[in-house]
């Protein structure tokens, strides 16, 4: 069976998804499927497991055109989709999983027996190198474990191709070759794999093809053993000529004084022996996804659960004890993904500003005063050229770029300058061209004032446009470090691959 | 942490100036409607002394209901108002018929509410338990404990005039317990509206994480959201057992329903989908009015639950058009 995809579109109000993507997928080979966030990935295989109809194009199957509305009639072709959140019901076991909606009754009562030895014959039928614990709650097994039953149920059907949605993004590393395996087998068991994965080794590992997106649109198909990892990243992230970085923000300063520097600090698996940032610096933190470059810099704000040789800000060093100790000691923090992060919708704009210091606007007692606050929000909002007409606003009136003024707005309400290092993790996600280079040059005005600025992006670009000095991410761990003469793409693609000089 | 699938659908939300209003005021109209409607029909309604009744009949009800909009605006649900009631309610004549000074029993009933709440916020804060759940169980242990202090039986004789006078007095025609309620409301308004307190309640319930990545002490706003709950039960129960003349150990049980009425119907109204004190405030006005009405007319406390039963209904439903109501 081959299943061709030829010009898909999926166009979202204001967002193009999927530009025109041609690829074809085969029962007898595993199928890599790589870019960053946003590439496209999600919603290719969306709409291969018919959960989202393309906008445009056509999917034809052996040539005969077909149209899957639904997963129920993307199953009915043969097409199977495992997400990477999972769907087992915790309580179940791997046996009740497996046949969860296809149970075996008798008289209309669930025949307990039946269903152990079917749901048993399944796993035999696909898997007999595996043996599985199918009586027990599927919460009390092991990751791989658990992957497998989703794996044998989605294989209930007449399935002949099979997507996996990053399958081992949640196991312990020594649970994932028996993983592997299960992927690997499947092509010889007549059923294809759409693998997607931001693990490159992975891919690399089990594909026979594989393709990449970039910004919605197909950048290289091909077989496996064409690309090198480093290839793979160069294709994943290289923009099209011509998109060059936007003219600087403005002149560049000296740094100051050191403003934060910490030793062997690790969370989670993270592990930074050395870093600092100086007044008046904008540094850049790249990698690729999972790389640990938003996990160290959301952890430099708040670090629950890290460990650190030492931790100093304006000189002065800093126990970390309680959640507020780095915020009191003056750093900020503006997050990604605004909406779940920063930000409150039906709240109005004076109210998200004053989130962080209202007492700047109280009488005493803790009483606001809102002629106070209006003044202040005022303020912030003229300074930041927000596009509002009233503080009283609700928030969700707001477009992305001018939500995200306020969520930056909110450290700048109150403060009084308080915050000499500024956190920004994906500072432009869903904002627009013009207010993009808005916000670069608040972010340069901040640091003429003698505020560190610390970006963490994904958009290299932006990166190449503000940044000072780049810190590149690979596998966990920090690489040398790239001064502003020697930005470029290719530079800052071989650091985050790992493939330094 | 990663996060596949960024596909933001923005979908222009552009509310017309009409839908806004019938979203905001949509429950208001009707109870301006349903008041007028008794006003015309029934004979004894639109009378000075009637609608001191109504004022002194809903008293006790939004007292309970402007506690429980302090849980609901931090998302937190305590279902052990009722039982609170009961326990103040009881606690307090039996202080009194004993010889306890009032002042001191007064303080020994709020006392007993600051212990139910921070009981409550305890188990929810320190212990991670929901407060749906939390709070059932405390409302549990709190009704036997009613019965044990009372044998089940009513106390009653014996009360000070002047306790009983809180309860059924009035000054100038008003009665006591709605100068109580007055001051609640206007209280309970100005915390929620005009301090940092009641911001960052409103924060913890707006989101959460947001608030927490801005410096706010979520685990402090949700454990003072419930302890605030049960102060204003507490009070309540002290003014019921004044009204009823008597302690009785289940005679608050009605106002956890009741009074998780008035929210949601409060949170029809004003900034839909949020619990507010002037929104709780016309809640109770509504089922206060209503249940007036049918009295007047004669109808059974039947016919009203029914009654009350389908307003909220329609209410909520006019809201959950445009608006999706998440309580917890």
């Amino acid at each position: 069976m081959d299943i061709r995809f030829d010009g898909i579109t999926m166009e979202f109000p204001g967002t193009l998804a999927l530009d025109g993507v041609s690829v074809d997928f085969r029962t007898d080979e595993v199928h890599g499927l790589i870019g960053e966030n946003g590439a496209g990935k999600s919603t290719l295989v969306s709409i291969l497991g018919g959960s989202l109809a393309p906008t445009g194009g056509r999917i034809t199957i052996d040539g005969r055109e077909v149209r899957m509305g639904s997963p129920r009639e993307a199953l009915a072709e043969g097409v199977a989709h495992v997400s990477q959140e999972g769907s087992l019901v915790p309580g179940l076991t791997g046996a009740e999983n497996i046949l969860l909606g296809a149970e075996p009754r008798r008289a209309g009562v669930i025949a307990a027996r039946r269903l152990r030895t079917e749901a048993a014959a399944l796993v035999a039928r696909w898997f007999p190198e595996v043996a599985l614990d199918l009586g027990q709650p599927v919460n009390l097994l092991p990751m791989a474990e658990r992957k497998i039953v989703e794996i044998v149920r989605a294989l209930r059907g007449d399935v002949r191709l099979l997507i996996l949605d990053e399958p081992t993004a949640t196991l312990p590393a020594r649970e994932k070759s028996q993983l592997w395996q299960i992927i690997r087998s499947l092509p010889a068991r007549g059923v294809g794999v759409v693998l997607i994965s931001h693990f490159l080794s992975e891919i690399k590992a089990l594909s026979d093809r594989i393709t990449v997106l970039r910004d919605g649109q197909l950048i290289a198909t091909g077989a496996a053993d064409r690309f090198s990892e480093a290839e793979l990243v160069d294709l994943m992230l290289r923009r099209a000529s011509g998109e060059g970085p936007a003219a600087d923000a403005g002149r560049r300063r000296e740094a100051g004084a050191v403003a934060m520097r910490v030793a062997d600090w690790r969370t989670g698996r993270i592990h930074v022996p050395a870093f600092e940032i100086r007044a008046g610096e904008i540094v850049g933190l790249i990698g690729l996804t999972g790389s640990g470059h938003f996990g160290f810099a959301r952890s430099l704000y708040a670090p629950a659960g890290v460990t650190c040789g030492a931790c100093e800000i304006g000189g002065r060093a800093v126990a970390l004890g309680r959640a507020a100790t780095l915020r009191d000691a003056g750093v900020a923090l503006v997050p990604d993904h605004r909406m779940e992060n920063a930000l409150i919708g039906e709240w109005d704009l004076r109210e998200n500003l004053a989130m962080v210091h209202p007492e700047h606007a109280a009488l005493g007692a803790g009483i606001l005063s809102r002629r106070r606050e209006e003044a202040e929000a005022g303020r912030v909002m003229q300074l930041l050229a927000v596009k509002a007409h009233s503080s009283r606003q609700r928030l969700t009136t707001l477009s992305g770029g001018n939500k995200q003024k306020i969520a930056i707005g909110k450290w700048i309400y109150g403060a009084a300058g308080r915050y000499r290092v500024m956190i920004f993790i994906e500072p432009t996600e869903g904002v627009d061209v013009g207010t993009k280079s808005e916000i670069y040059a608040e972010m340069r005005r901040l640091a003429d004032q003698g505020v560190a600025i610390l970006i963490a992006s994904s958009d290299l670009i932006e990166i190449e446009t503000v940044a000072d000095r780049v810190v590149p991410f690979h596998q966990l761990m920090t690489g040398p470090e790239i001064a502003r003469p020697q930005f470029s793409e290719a530079n800052f693609i071989a650091a985050m691959s790992g493939t330094a000089a | 942490m990663t996060h596949t699938g960024t596909v933001s659908a923005v979908r222009p939300q552009r509310i017309g100036a009409r839908s806004d209003f019938v979203q905001r005021y949509s429950t208001l109209v009707v109870l301006v409607l349903v008041f007028v409607v008794f006003a015309l029909t029934v004979d004894r309604f639109l009378t000075a002394q009637n609608l001191l009744n109504i004022a002194q009949q809903i008293s006790m009800l939004t007292i309970v209901g402007v506690g429980l909009t302090f849980g609901f605006a931090a998302r937190e649900m305590d279902l052990s108002v009722g039982f609170t009631v009961g326990l103040t309610g009881i606690l307090v004549p039996l202080l009194l018929i004993n010889g306890v000074a009032a002042p001191l029993a007064f303080l020994a009933g709020l006392g007993a509410g600051l212990v139910v709440g921070l009981v409550n916020a305890g188990l929810v804060t320190a212990m991670g338990i929901p407060s749906l759940i939390a709070t059932l169980a405390v409302g549990s242990i709190l009704l036997g404990i009613n019965f044990l202090l009372t044998g089940g039986r009513a106390i009653y004789g014996g009360l000070p005039e002047g306790y009983l006078w809180l309860g059924q007095g009035r000054v100038g025609g008003v009665p006591i317990l709605a100068f109580f309620m007055i001051g609640a409301v206007a209280v309970a308004w100005f915390v929620m509206e005009r301090t940092i307190f009641g911001r960052y309640i409103y924060a913890v319930g707006g989101n959460q994480k947001a608030a927490e990545l801005s410096g706010v002490k979520v685990r402090f706003y949700r454990a003072a959201s419930l302890v605030v709950c049960s102060l204003f039960a507490a009070l309540a129960g002290i003014l019921l057992a004044a009204r009823l003349g008597s302690g009785q150990p289940n005679a608050g049980e009605r106002y956890l329903l009741d009074g998780l009425a008035t929210v949601f119907i409060g949170m029809t109204m004003l900034r839909p989908g949020t619990a507010t004190i002037l929104g709780t405030f016309f809640g109770a006005l509504f089922i206060g009015i209503v249940n007036n009405g049918l009295n007047l007319l004669g109808m059974d406390t039947y016919v009203q639950a029914i009654v009350k039963g389908v307003i909220i209904l329609i209410a909520v439903a006019i809201v959950s058009r445009t608006t999706k109501l998440t309580l917890l």
